[in-house]
């Protein structure tokens, strides 16, 4: 928001809590009928008490706005005065309660429910560039909170904008387990050859994980066993990816992502996959290794033996590129060098 | 959203692919985003015009408007070029960040950060920062891990690394102004011509008022004797050129080296 309006902001939010203070039933009919157009949710049994005996109770959203007004002064409050002291899960949160519910709210003719919407958004986007899929119990406990009679409509509505404004679909993985995943709806219509990184369904993030910690080669079975865990099963066909089988044997292989290839010398015959030359140009082992870390709540060099390898990896990788670097300004610095004396320009 | 009454402009498949690349690239140049621009056009729909880029972006920074998120324009502070990312309005600082990062990571940039923003070059040593390694929030770090993870934020393009020290990049600058001019109100320095936060710059030694380089190019563009604006002195940096995106084009090379600028001058 410009900082003209921050400050306007802030100023009206004074006055609504000099308001609330004051409690004056007219001026708050006028405020919840503005209000009352826009949203349209149940009244919450979790309201603060102290707002209960509120002399306009005709109207079921007057108490939820106010209560709404009375979390927000707080963290309003704590968010200026706070310099960086939480954790990373509190940041999050702490970054979505700083949009200031009563400073939208005010500016923008809505109800707290598109607040929550919008919040939603910002944490679905989070997870999705994290390549995290999305459980019903993370976006209650971090987002939707007092609001959980309205999940429905909430998710509804996030999912809507989601799918207008970024072309991502919201598809659930796991019926049993209520976890959802963002899809790119755009990627599965056409070929795209401009999208930066491997495909974000986490599938392949998965695998890789899986060959990597395995010494670079793991068995087909030690995939299937994690795939497994994630509700794809060998024969079965699932909602988004299909046949897994053929995802993995066929359709990662071609296009170079994975390498699957017969054990030598197993009879019966017996597979195994390897990194495949575009995994290799498009990810790292180090970013393999924070996914794989990030599934497990914990942080790479929790992994000693595997955190060496990608450090390795690393330091290999930024040599080879400023050593190809230094070719390039080599190349460059002649090239200039030549034609500054072809046309004879002063230096 | 329904509640809103602004107007509000189309996004058809065109401006969401262009919408979920730039969100991927975090920033980019204008060039880049030219190309990128006509990329979606071709991708979804040839035959349409390619729209100019100044309303393509406000068509759909419409949309985002009331989801908190911009699309800015910014200019890089060393020489100038223009560049576009996909900002956060509402939210704390380094919560963009948050998405890629550990929690003793990020409390390693918020340190990086207070360094940058209290010395006099704009730059904080690699040796600065990795001294305060040992005070980190989270899970304790050692300094071989921060030179890691100072180099990650280059790469990500949060920091910028010359010769050993770190700066903030550009995007950074777009993503957390606001933040850190709240947070920092008696640190931070202001440009004397745009008003904006300044992190590397020239300064009047004289009086004290500091400039962006390329607000410095603008401002004394062929002035053959530059004063200071606020004192009249005799300005005695160097004045940088003025970026201007056809010739660094019609050079062919990969990028316009700016022998004439020296950015980390102390202010």
């Amino acid at each position: 928001m410009p900082r003209g309006q921050k400050s306007k902001l802030r100023a009206r939010e004074k006055r609504r809590q000099a308001r609330e203070e004051s409690w004056d039933p007219v001026d708050a009919q006028a405020t919840v009928s503005e209000e009352e157009e826009e949203s349209s949710f149940s009244p919450s049994p979790d309201v603060k008490d102290d707002l209960q005996s509120s002399p306009a109770s005709g109207t079921p959203s007057s108490p939820q706005v106010l209560g709404e007004v009375h979390s927000t002064t707080a963290s309003a409050e704590a968010v200026s005065s706070t310099r960086f002291t939480e954790d990373a899960s509190d940041q999050l949160e702490e970054t979505l309660n700083a949009l200031h519910a009563d400073d939208i709210a005010e500016y923008w003719h809505r109800g707290p429910l598109d607040e929550k919407v919008v919040m939603l958004v910002h944490y679905l986007l989070y997870k999705y560039q994290r390549k995290e899929p999305i459980t019903k119990v993370e976006m209650l406990r971090n987002v939707i909170q007092v609001y959980k009679r309205n999940f429905h409509e909430i998710f509804k509505r996030a999912s809507e904008y989601l799918e207008l404004v970024f072309g991502l679909d919201m598809k659930e993985m796991d019926p049993n387990r209520n976890t959802y995943v963002l899809i790119n709806k755009l990627e599965l219509s056409c070929d795209s050859q401009e999208h930066r990184g491997v495909p974000k369904t986490g599938v392949l993030m998965t695998i890789l994980g899986v060959i990597f910690m395995k010494g670079n080669c793991a068995t087909e079975e030690d995939v299937w066993k994690v795939l497994n865990m994630m509700g794809l099963h060998d024969g079965r066909n699932h909602f988004i990816f299909g046949d897994p089988k053929k995802l993995i044997t066929e359709d990662l292989v071609k296009n170079d992502y994975l390498v699957y290839r017969q054990v030598p010398d197993s009879d019966p015959p017996r597979y195994e996959f390897l990194w495949g030359p575009r995994a290799y140009s498009e990810t790292t082992k180090m970013k393999v290794l924070e996914f794989v870390a990030k599934a497990n709540h914990t942080s790479p060099s929790a992994f000693p033996p595997y955190y060496e390898e990608a450090l390795r990896d690393e330091k290999e990788r930024a040599q080879a590129k400023s050593t190809a670097r230094a070719q390039i300004a080599a190349m460059a610095s002649a090239r200039s060098k030549a034609m500054a004396n072809s046309l004879s320009l002063p230096k | 959203m329904q509640g809103s009454s602004r107007r509000t402009g189309t996004m058809t498949d065109v401006h969401r692919r262009f919408l979920q690349l730039l969100m991927t690239h975090g920033v980019l140049e204008e060039w880049e985003v030219k190309r990128l621009q006509k990329h979606c056009y071709k991708v979804h729909d040839c035959n349409a015009p390619v729209e100019k880029l100044e309303d393509f972006i406000h068509n759909i920074n419409s949309v985002l408007e009331s989801l908190y998120i911009e699309i800015k324009k910014g200019v890089t502070e060393d020489d100038g070029r223009p560049i576009y990312a996909l900002v956060n309005l509402a939210t704390t600082a380094i919560s963009k960040m948050a998405s890629d990062f550990a929690e003793n990571e990020l409390d390693l940039f918020r340190k990086a950060l207070e360094l940058i923003i209290d010395s006099e070059t704009g730059f904080a040593s690699s040796t600065n920062i990795l001294n305060v390694v040992d005070q980190l929030k989270g899970k304790k770090m050692r300094k071989k891990e921060a030179e890691q993870v100072l180099q990650k934020f280059a790469q990500n393009k949060w920091l910028i690394e010359k010769e050993g020290e770190f700066t903030l990049h550009t995007r950074a600058i777009l993503e957390m102004e606001q933040h850190i001019r709240e947070t920092y109100p008696d640190a931070v320095k202001i440009c004397n011509i745009c008003h904006g936060l300044l992190i590397q710059g020239q300064s009047c030694e004289t009086c004290g008022i500091r400039m962006h380089l390329p607000c410095v190019a603008k401002y004394f563009q062929s002035n053959s004797e530059p004063r200071c604006p606020n004192c009249n002195d005799y300005w005695p940096h160097e004045i940088p050129e003025v970026f201007d995106p056809e010739k660094e084009r019609g050079a062919g090379l990969s990028k316009p080296s700016r022998k004439s600028l020296r950015p980390r001058q102390p202010l």
